[in-house]
Order: C-alpha cells, then sequence, then structure tokens
C-alpha cells in the first residue's frame, strides 16, 4: 500500500513539475524589442531583421494613401510602449506623425531618442529640391521623394540600419539581427537573378504615372514615365493638363498609366480611352492588394503586372 | 589506448564547444563590433554612391548636415476672411460686410529635452494682437503624463479645443459662443493629462486649473478680484473616451466639467454704478459647466481620399449660483443682473464627403436664455466647402436663425476662406 502510495505521490510530483516545465518549453521566446511602424514596408523589413526578437506592428496600411492617415487615438495606444518608432521621413507622415509621438508620452521614441528612427536617412533620396521652393509646386517633400522603399537596393540599406538599430538598443541580439539581415539580403538577391530577364523587357518602355512614388520603381526597373497625372504632386488633374498629357502619350508612345488602388481611376481611364492605354492598379506597398503580403512579394508583383502590361 | 583516445576527443569536443559558446561579455562586444563595422561599410557604400550620381539625379545621404541649422522655430499663418451678405445687413462683429476674421500666427518648436513651445498671435482689427494660445509642453514626464503651463484653449467639450478657421463650420456653434466665448475658451494656468487604458480602449483624463475661465469682465468693477481664494480660480476636467468601431468607423463620448467665479452685473440703489466701485458694478458668483460629446466617424481607408463622414453631438449645461450672498458692496440695495436660471444647450453636426475636394453639411443648435424661462434660440445651417488644396479652403454657409422670445428669425449668408503658409501642420482629428 506505501509503495502504492509513494509511486502516486512520485507520479503526481513528476506531473507537477512536467507542468510547470513543458509550457515554458512550449512557449516561444519572449520578444525583447516592441517595434511600430508607420508603413507595412517597414514593417515587413522590420520584422524579417527582427525576427522573433522582435513583436512589430504598423500604423498605416498597404491600400490607403499614406499622407493622409487620420492621428487616431488607438494608434496612440500601440505607440505609447513602443522601443522603436521607424517611419519613412521626408514628411511622408507629416500630416499625423506629430500628433501621435507627442500623444504618446513615450520618451523612447521622441526625436533625439534611439527609438525615433527616421529610415530616410540611410537611403539616397531622390528629387531632392533646389533652389527656392513653396506650395506653388503643388504638395512638394522639399528633403525628397519619400517612396524609396520601391527599389529593392534601398531595401537592403533599410534592412541594414534596423539591425544596426536593434543590436544598439538590445546587443544580445546583435548576432541574430546581422544573421537575419544576411538571409534577407540572401532572398533579395535571389529574387532579382529570378526577374532580371523580366527587367531588360522593361528597359526604356514609355509609362505615365498618377503621382512621384513611382520613381524609385522606374529607376530600378528603367521604365520611362513620361508624364504624371497629376500636374502637380498632389493635385488632382485639371483638363488643361490631360490635353497635354494626351499629347505626350501619343508621341511617346506610352500604353500604360500606372496608379495606386487608392486613386479614382475614373480620369484614368478617360486619358486611357483617348489614347489606347491600359490603366494599372499598382499596390505601392505591403498588403496593397490581395496576396502581396511581404515587401518581396510586393516588388515581385509589381515588376511582374509591369512585365504583363508593356 | 581506447580510453585514452575517447578522453581526447571529449578534451577537443569540449574546448571546441566552449569556442563556439563564449561568455556574455565576449558576445556583446562582438556584436558591437560587428554592428560598427557594418554601419561604417554602410556609409561608405552610401558615400561611394552619392559621389558616383549624375548632376542630374541629385542625391542625398546620411551626413547630409542638419536640415535646420540655425535652429529657427516652425512658423507658419493663417488668414481667415470672411465676408456677410445677409439680406437684413451684416450679422457679423463690427458690422463689416468683408472682414478680416483673424489672421493666426503660430510659432513652435522644442525649447530642449524638456519642453516644447507653442506660441500662437491673433491679429484681428477688433482685437489688434492677442495672445491666442502661449505654452510650454513638459515633454519628459513619467507615467504617460503631459503637462502644460500657460494660455491655451481649455479642454472642454469637442469643438473647442479647435482652433477657429480649422472649424468644419464657419463659426462655432451657438452653444459654444454663448457659454465659452465666440472664440472659444481660453484660460492661462496649468494643464495636465494622463493617459490609460484599462479596459483596451483609449482614455484620457485632462484637467486644469487656470486665473479664470474665459474672456475676462474688464468693464465690470468688483470688491475683489474673483481670483482672490484659491476656489476662485477656474477649474476644469475632461474624460474622454475613443473606440475603433472597425477599421473604418470610431466613436468618441467624452465628459466634461468646469467652474469658476465669474463677475456679473449689479444695480446700486436702482443705478449702474456704486459707490466705491470705479466702473460697472458687478458681484463674483459660482458659475459652473457641465458637457457632454459624441462623435462618429467614418472613413474607408482605400477611399479614404474621396469618401468620409462624420456626426457630431455636443450638450453643454451652465449651472449659475442664482442668488449671490455676499455683494461686498455696503450701504446700498444691490440688484442682481446676473443669470437668473440654469440653461442648456448644444448641437448636432453632421458633414459628408463629396468629391476628393468638397463637402457638404449642416448643422442644428439649440442654446436656452439663461435669464428667462421662456427663451430659447435655435438655428439651423447648411454649409459647403470646398478645399484647393489642404492649404485652403472656401466655404458657403447659410444659416436661419431664430432667437426666443418671439424676435424674428434671421436669414444669414456667409463665405469664408481660410488659406495657411509655412510648414504643413498636422491634421486636426
Amino acid at each position: 500500500m506505501k509503495r502504492i502510495l509513494k509511486a502516486g505521490l512520485a507520479g503526481i510530483a513528476v506531473a507537477t513539475m512536467l507542468s510547470f516545465a513543458l509550457p515554458v518549453a512550449a512557449q516561444p521566446p519572449k520578444p525583447r524589442l516592441f517595434v511600430v511602424t508607420s508603413t507595412t514596408d517597414l514593417h515587413d523589413i522590420a520584422h524579417s531583421v527582427g525576427g522573433a526578437r522582435t513583436e512589430v506592428i504598423h500604423i498605416s496600411e498597404g491600400y490607403q494613401d499614406p499622407h493622409f492617415v487620420e492621428a487616431k487615438p488607438s494608434f496612440v495606444l500601440r505607440l505609447r510602449k513602443a522601443d522603436v518608432f521607424a517611419f519613412v521621413g521626408l514628411d511622408l507622415e507629416v500630416g499625423w506623425m506629430s500628433l501621435l509621438v507627442d500623444g504618446s508620452r513615450n520618451p523612447k521614441i521622441r526625436p533625439g531618442s534611439p527609438g525615433y528612427l527616421d529610415v530616410s536617412r540611410a537611403i539616397p533620396v531622390l528629387d531632392v529640391a533646389r533652389g527656392n521652393v513653396d506650395r506653388s509646386q503643388g504638395d512638394v517633400h522639399p528633403s525628397g521623394n519619400p517612396h524609396y522603399w520601391l527599389d529593392p537596393e534601398n531595401g537592403r540599406r533599410i534592412a541594414r540600419l534596423f539591425r544596426d538599430r536593434f543590436s544598439q538598443l538590445d546587443p544580445a541580439g546583435a548576432a541574430t539581427y546581422a544573421q537575419n539581415t544576411r538571409a534577407f539580403e540572401a532572398s533579395l538577391d535571389a529574387a532579382e537573378k529570378a526577374w532580371a530577364p523580366q527587367l531588360a523587357k522593361l528597359r526604356g518602355k514609355p509609362v505615365v504615372a498618377w503621382h512621384t512614388s513611382w520613381k524609385y520603381l522606374a529607376e530600378y526597373t528603367k521604365i520611362n514615365i513620361v508624364g504624371f497625372m497629376e500636374p502637380k504632386p498632389g493635385v488632382p488633374p485639371s483638363p488643361a493638363h490631360l490635353a497635354g498629357l494626351i499629347g505626350t502619350m501619343k508621341r511617346t508612345g506610352a500604353k500604360v498609366i500606372i496608379m495606386e488602388p487608392f486613386y479614382d481611376r475614373k480620369t484614368a481611364d478617360f486619358v486611357a480611352a483617348r489614347t489606347g492605354a491600359k490603366v494599372l492598379i499598382l499596390p505601392p506597398s505591403v498588403g496593397g492588394v490581395k496576396g502581396v503580403s511581404d515587401y518581396l512579394g510586393l516588388l515581385r508583383h509589381d515588376i511582374q503586372q509591369l512585365v504583363n502590361a508593356l | 589506448m581506447r580510453f585514452s583516445a575517447a578522453f581526447c576527443a571529449l578534451v577537443a569536443s569540449a574546448s571546441a564547444l566552449s569556442a563556439q559558446t563564449p561568455s556574455r561579455a565576449d558576445s556583446v562586444a562582438r556584436a558591437d563590433s560587428i554592428a560598427r563595422a557594418d554601419s561604417i561599410a554602410l556609409v561608405r557604400e552610401l558615400e561611394a554612391l552619392q559621389s558616383a550620381a549624375p548632376d542630374s539625379a541629385p542625391r542625398m545621404g546620411p551626413g547630409q548636415g542638419p536640415v535646420n541649422p540655425r535652429l529657427m522655430p516652425d512658423i507658419s499663418a493663417i488668414g481667415d476672411i470672411v465676408a456677410d451678405f445677409s439680406p437684413d445687413g451684416s450679422t457679423i462683429e463690427g458690422g463689416r460686410r468683408f472682414d478680416i476674421r483673424e489672421v493666426e500666427l503660430a510659432l513652435s518648436s522644442a525649447v530642449d529635452p524638456y519642453f516644447r513651445a507653442d506660441f500662437i498671435l491673433g491679429i484681428s482689427d477688433a482685437e489688434g494682437i492677442a495672445v491666442e494660445e502661449a505654452y510650454a509642453t513638459a515633454t519628459a514626464l513619467p507615467w504617460e503624463t503631459q503637462a502644460r503651463i500657460g494660455r491655451f484653449h481649455m479642454p472642454f467639450g469637442k469643438q473647442n479645443t479647435t482652433h477657429r478657421a480649422e472649424l468644419h463650420t464657419v463659426e462655432y456653434p451657438h452653444v459654444i459662443q454663448r457659454f465659452l466665448g465666440p472664440e472659444g475658451l481660453k484660460g492661462t494656468g496649468l494643464w495636465g493629462s494622463k493617459i490609460f487604458a484599462p479596459f483596451g480602449f483609449y482614455q484620457e483624463v485632462l484637467a486644469t486649473v487656470v486665473d479664470h475661465l474665459g474672456e475676462p469682465e474688464e468693464e465690470l468693477a468688483t470688491v475683489e478680484p474673483a481670483n482672490k481664494r484659491l476656489s476662485g480660480l477656474g477649474y476644469s476636467a475632461r474624460l474622454r473616451n475613443y473606440w475603433d468601431v472597425s477599421e473604418a468607423s470610431n466613436v468618441e463620448l467624452s465628459l466634461s466639467g468646469a467652474t469658476a467665479a465669474r463677475a456679473q452685473p449689479i444695480l446700486c440703489n436702482g443705478l449702474p454704478e456704486c459707490a466705491g466701485l470705479d466702473g460697472t458694478p458687478g458681484i463674483n458668483v459660482r458659475q459652473s459647466l457641465v458637457g457632454a460629446d459624441f462623435t462618429y466617424r467614418w472613413k474607408p481607408l482605400e477611399r479614404g481620399l474621396y469618401k468620409s463622414f462624420i456626426v457630431q453631438a455636443e450638450y453643454m449645461r451652465q449651472l449659475n449660483q442664482k442668488h449671490p450672498r455676499e455683494s461686498g458692496v455696503t450701504g446700498t440695495r444691490v440688484e442682481y443682473l446676473g443669470p437668473a436660471r440654469d440653461a442648456g444647450g448644444g448641437y448636432v453636426f453632421s458633414r459628408y464627403q463629396l468629391t476628393r475636394r468638397s463637402y457638404v453639411g449642416g448643422r442644428f443648435d439649440w442654446v436656452d436664455n439663461d435669464q428667462s424661462d421662456n427663451g430659447r434660440t435655435t438655428a439651423f445651417s447648411g454649409y459647403l466647402q470646398f478645399f484647393p488644396s489642404e492649404f485652403s479652403k472656401m466655404a458657403a454657409m447659410y444659416e436661419r436663425y431664430k432667437p426666443g422670445l418671439g424676435e424674428r428669425a434671421i436669414n444669414r449668408i456667409l463665405l469664408q476662406m481660410t488659406f495657411a503658409v509655412g510648414p504643413h501642420r498636422p491634421h486636426p482629428f
């Protein structure tokens, strides 16, 4: 009887120990850094670099205009515990970011703190304004064009910047961040090799874009943007501008109008009907259309769509 | 022999293992070294890219220097022009048909790592130059708190915290104009706020203590100033509650309260002057305000440039001390002329976005008369707004304004244009 009792007690003790030990073993490691990004593209790259050591969330969605995000108080709640707030910069988030950063009362992500990460500081930026700049030129970004993530080389730069900043804030994870960055770059290298033949087909092809957001992709793919639907950045097209643009398209043979999913396509359809062009809705960001759920997928999708259209 | 070989293999694998698992200090040092080396490599790569860039494609990168080397504050200005085409004469302050209602000049910058400063000056023909707001915000406080010192819009109600030029309508709702002032309620003093989310949604408590509530009653002379006792200062509190209903819609439901001693007019022996008081005689009485506001917003993310909808309602109740106990004026019969009853008022406002640049809206207002039981002002107004860009706005308003006490209704037609220059300011939410 005693033996049975002893065996039973031992069994209970072992079961108790296992019940404590097993869940611990099953739980994933707790993230060391809580990262909030302004866009889905930065979110995906930060997640690739940070891996399980980071928890990453984003504020804007890939299918909305990142210039016009509403400064909702619920975003303040996301930011108040952040270790890092990474944003595109170059005034892309100027309409909402300061309200959220101030509202969060989080000293870790205030300007000048290591958690305040202006990603544009690591990027060779296009369209930096020269000479006098004012709003007669439209909704200009004086420090440069902020849509830089659409060049994969800038994707690498963003990843390296995240690696360095995450390593600074979480030195114990530096080796992991470096390894993840190498893996991210390797996958980007492989993808670029795979789509190199497609890029060759795009070189020099004339297109029209709605907004200046496609300039980096054009630099990379070597497509030739011969005109913009917007007469000036952020300014909706006027009839006079459209008449000139139709002439330009006929003269250059541009047969594709590239635009983001959040713009109204009626005007683009109007121009397309008069030029025989095709309106190509391309997502500028991860999540911009269904099925584009990561950064590599975004680039692959946009390049494939361009090849199909041109 | 077999044993010694096994021992040697064990020692070798142990030393190999120890080589693969360095101490924590080694690991950190190595990580730092990797990070430094990688950062230097990155900078060199970018410098090389910059030097290789052709002139036709200007490129900038790290080390491009400060954006604002002289540490100048952000300076912006908003012009607010109104025109009154009401059929029975101008209904705006000063009786003008065209008026520069206000030019708002704003300066803001970080003061140091601990404070940010904001200055907003209002310039108008009626008031000259006035300090609309001037406050320092402490940005480095613990426990998710924030504090301000200076003059600021009082956090009472919803629209009161928005500057007049940035309103969805041409003028503040009548209840705000009547109870809080034609330009909203401002105060000079201390402001504190804390955010929290114990129930999973956003909540914020805001509290202020100010020298006085609203515009000082300069023309009223009282025996002693309202702020002589601490109980005579202005106090306010507000609780904000915010929920995301869906990705595209959200709700805010908030409560506000404020109290202060405010000067109200009196008659001495039936005359508007009192011995010993230099000016129109007044008496300090307690006036309190309570309010609730509700806002529903809808803006689908993908179509948010073209479609949005907002409905907003606000109710305020003014609680007046009806029978002041102590006038402080001796040797004379004092007759109180201040508010004789409590009064309530509110509005319901809605706005729908028609196109990327145009909106249509309407508002219904009502305000009780605080002197008489049978008086209630009502008004209905409709709006059309057109935004040539984010930095300019044109609005047309028609209002049917019906004062209480049997007075005849007034038709008002106002046009407004606002335009802003300077750095892009955040969009109010």
